[in-house]
């Protein structure tokens, strides 16, 4: 076994580590299912941010508070406390407030909104300060866990954002929890811009039907030249218009991102959407613009920074494959702040962001592996 | 009815009162109460794991309330007991406990040989079908009995969003309870009225109590568990917790008849030995009811006996292994 010191001494551990977690299954399922069943969608997270709080006092975190944008937080002190390791989970979720969260237990699986993204990283959270102390590791750093707000579609990652920015607290190593997948391995950002292209016809001068608008920029967005060198491309991903079959459309709505390895390419790209945009609204009575949903950054660490390398051989020490993908959205915010920064997955889900959400109860022990292995390893010193 | 604003005021809670476990805790053990929880279940393999994961984990690993968390099971055919015992229930079938008594199939049944089986001062009960389960369904249960000695008896309600304006609001039971059981209270029992959910199937009682009332195997149990204790100590005996929202299976109006019937049968038994009523014909114990098949109407008939457990006891091995209280 090569490597730093301590990261030897902590691969060592591994191996067993899942099975010395199992007297906190119970407790990590029941963090799941309290705080999955409380409704969070972007922008209106307070409730579960309560709840996680509450879990941070319980658990004796010190500094148990919110912020101004709501992010959750609590601080487990270090021995030494010279460093600051943040953990974080994003709080919110894709459904809306109204709809049923209720969680079912089912051999093997448990089944809900949002239980893979993200209510399993968040019992993570609340369930790590409980397993540290069970399993009496006691850390030189402190450990930040965090919880941010306002992370999804039109959220943009505002909370971490905030948080980063604002911290006074410096930050050594993030890690970023999601529920979903095991072998989850991601350190670097693409370019991206997610946006909503709309196209409004005034009927009084227009008897165009704002879906041909809207369609015609379609095709033309079909015709940008991408750059196979950067992994450019334009994802499709939603289109609204009209409301009846029996008049043309008078509003119609485009959602799409725009990724790339190159900024340059992404903001090229909007600049001749921006045109077409400016082209369509010469028509009489119409109008067509671009509104930016999210955007990330290009960037991350490099496959052979001691993070990266650490994480990969944690992974593979418990049995877990790294999956092939490397990019996350996940990791633009602290690339943004030149913070190293990791994000993994917990266990194995399905059908994420509908309401039959799962995730796998059996492989998630040792996703909680992981994430402590991986904590012992930056906090030993080995992965900076 | 004075006495039911009374009761009202003072034996009325939210389970929002009772969020201080700790608290909570330090009183059961400065009272060295001890308290079990029984689940009784028949074939709920979708919504027992959750409810023994968390309240094993979140009333007994964090919070150290609950002493035991037993599953009581009528002969499930699906995963019940596989599933509760995976995730940490202590799990018994019905007809293993007081083989000599003999097994009946129904809920009652259930919660009559639990008192048998299970070691708590208290015992409270939760039904296995509560998808949207949460610890307060015990600890709000469980509260009013540990900080109010006077109390015996504490039934569960639930918010029914039922809003006539924004400021009244109609809270009350289910189909069953309105057009059956709070008239019938109403005519021979009013103050049990104040009982805003009297069939509601959680509620927490002490031992002494539960081992001195008999119990119906079926339908009738919890009404004739408010009678019971209401004839003998008074409504001050009981208290009600409000848990929000209880999610669950939605029954149809054929079974809502069948369970009609059997309270029916309970209550009337009662009447007649409080002498509330004389000179009863005997009564058939076959449930009619209709449907139609090709325009023809055919007549089902479904016999429903409302046999009842002694009081426990009387039983001389509960006695035995009960003999030290």
């Amino acid at each position: 076994m090569d490597g730093a010191p301590e990261t030897v001494r902590q691969l060592a551990r591994m191996p067993g580590l899942a099975t010395e977690l199992e007297p906190y299954r119970e407790m990590l399922l029941a963090n799941v299912v309290m705080v999955g069943e409380i409704p969070a969608p972007t922008f209106g997270e307070e409730e579960r941010i309560r709840f996680i709080k509450q879990r941070f006092t319980e658990c004796g975190l010190q500094s148990c508070s919110s912020d101004e944008v709501g992010n959750g937080m609590g601080i487990l002190p270090g021995a030494r406390g010279d460093k600051t390791i943040l953990v974080s989970a994003h709080a919110d979720t894709p459904f809306a407030a109204g709809e049923n969260h209720t969680f079912t237990i089912e051999p093997g699986i448990i089944r809900g909104p949002g239980v893979a993204d993200n209510s399993m990283g968040l019992a993570v959270l609340a369930t790590l300060p409980t397993v540290l102390e069970g399993l009496g590791i006691k850390l030189q750093s402190d450990l930040l866990l965090l919880a941010p707000t306002r992370s999804l579609e039109q959220g943009d990652q505002q909370g971490i954002r905030f948080f980063l920015s604002n911290s006074t607290i410096p930050i050594t190593t993030g890690i970023v929890v999601e529920g979903s997948p095991l072998g989850r391995l991601h350190y670097r950002s693409m370019a991206s811009l997610g946006g909503m292209i709309s196209c409004i016809v005034d009927r009084k001068v227009c008897h165009l039907s704002a879906i041909e608008i809207l369609n015609s920029l379609i095709s033309q967005l079909g015709q940008i030249e991408l750059c196979a060198q950067t992994n450019t491309a334009v994802v499709l991903g939603s289109v609204r218009g009209g409301v009846t079959y029996k008049l043309p459309a008078r509003t119609a709505h485009l959602r799409f991102q725009l990724r790339s390895d190159a900024d340059d390419k992404v903001n090229s790209i909007n600049r001749q959407i921006l045109s077409m945009l400016d082209d369509a609204a010469k028509q009489k009575g119409v109008s067509a613009y671009l509104e930016v949903i999210a955007r990330t950054r290009s960037g991350g660490l490099e496959a052979a920074h001691p993070l990266v390398n650490t994480a990969r051989k944690i992974m593979r020490t418990i049995g877990v494959q790294p999956k092939a993908s490397i990019y996350s959205s996940t990791i633009s915010p602290y690339l943004e702040q030149d913070i190293p920064a990791v994000c993994l997955g917990v266990s194995n889900g399905d059908n994420l962001n509908y309401a039959d959400e799962y995730i796998e109860i059996e492989p998630m022990l040792t996703g909680l592996a992981q994430v402590i292995g991986l904590l012992l390893c930056i906090d030993g010193g080995d992965c900076a | 009815m004075h006495n039911i604003n009374i009761w009202l005021e003072s034996n009325t809670f939210h389970h929002s009162q009772f969020w201080d476990l700790l608290r909570l805790i330090r009183k059961k053990e400065e009272l060295g109460l001890t308290i079990s929880l029984c689940i009784p279940t028949l074939n709920e393999e979708k919504t027992i794991g959750k409810e023994v994961v968390l309240f094993k984990s979140e009333l007994q690993d964090r919070y150290p309330l609950l002493d035991e968390i037993v599953v009581i099971d009528s002969g499930s055919t699906d995963r019940t007991l596989e599933v509760a015992s995976a995730f940490g229930a202590d799990v018994y079938s019905s007809a293993d406990i007081l083989p000599e008594q003999g097994f009946k199939r129904g809920k009652g049944e259930n919660l009559w040989k639990a008192i048998y089986q299970l070691k708590g001062d208290i015992i409270v009960y939760v039904d296995a079908d509560i998808s949207n389960i949460h610890p307060r369904f015990v600890y709000g249960l469980v509260a009013p009995l540990i900080y109010r000695p006077e109390v015996q008896y504490v039934k569960s309600f639930y918010d029914r969003p039922l809003a006539l304006s924004k400021e009244i609001r109609a809270s009350g039971g289910g189909r069953v309870t309105e057009i059956l059981v709070r008239p019938l209270f109403s005519l021979f029992f009013p103050e049990l009225t104040a009982i805003i959910q009297p069939l509601s199937g959680e509620y927490a009682v002490r031992r002494q109590i539960l081992e001195e009332i008999p119990f119906p195997i079926g339908y009738g149990v919890e009404t004739s568990h408010l009678i019971d204790v209401y004839t003998q100590y008074g409504l001050e005996a009981f208290a009600q917790t409000d848990l929000d929202r209880r999610v669950h299976r939605h029954q149809e109006i054929r079974d809502l008849g069948k369970m009609a019937f059997g309270i029916l049968q309970t209550f009337i038994k009662r009447l007649n030995a409080n002498g509330m009523v004389v000179d009863l014909p005997q009564l058939t114990m076959n449930l009619r009811q209709f449907q139609v098949r090709e325009s023809q109407y055919e007549q089902i008939i479904h016999e429903i006996v409302e046999e009842e457990r002694p009081p426990m006891q009387e039983i001389t091995a509960y006695q035995e292994k009960f003999s030290h209280l």
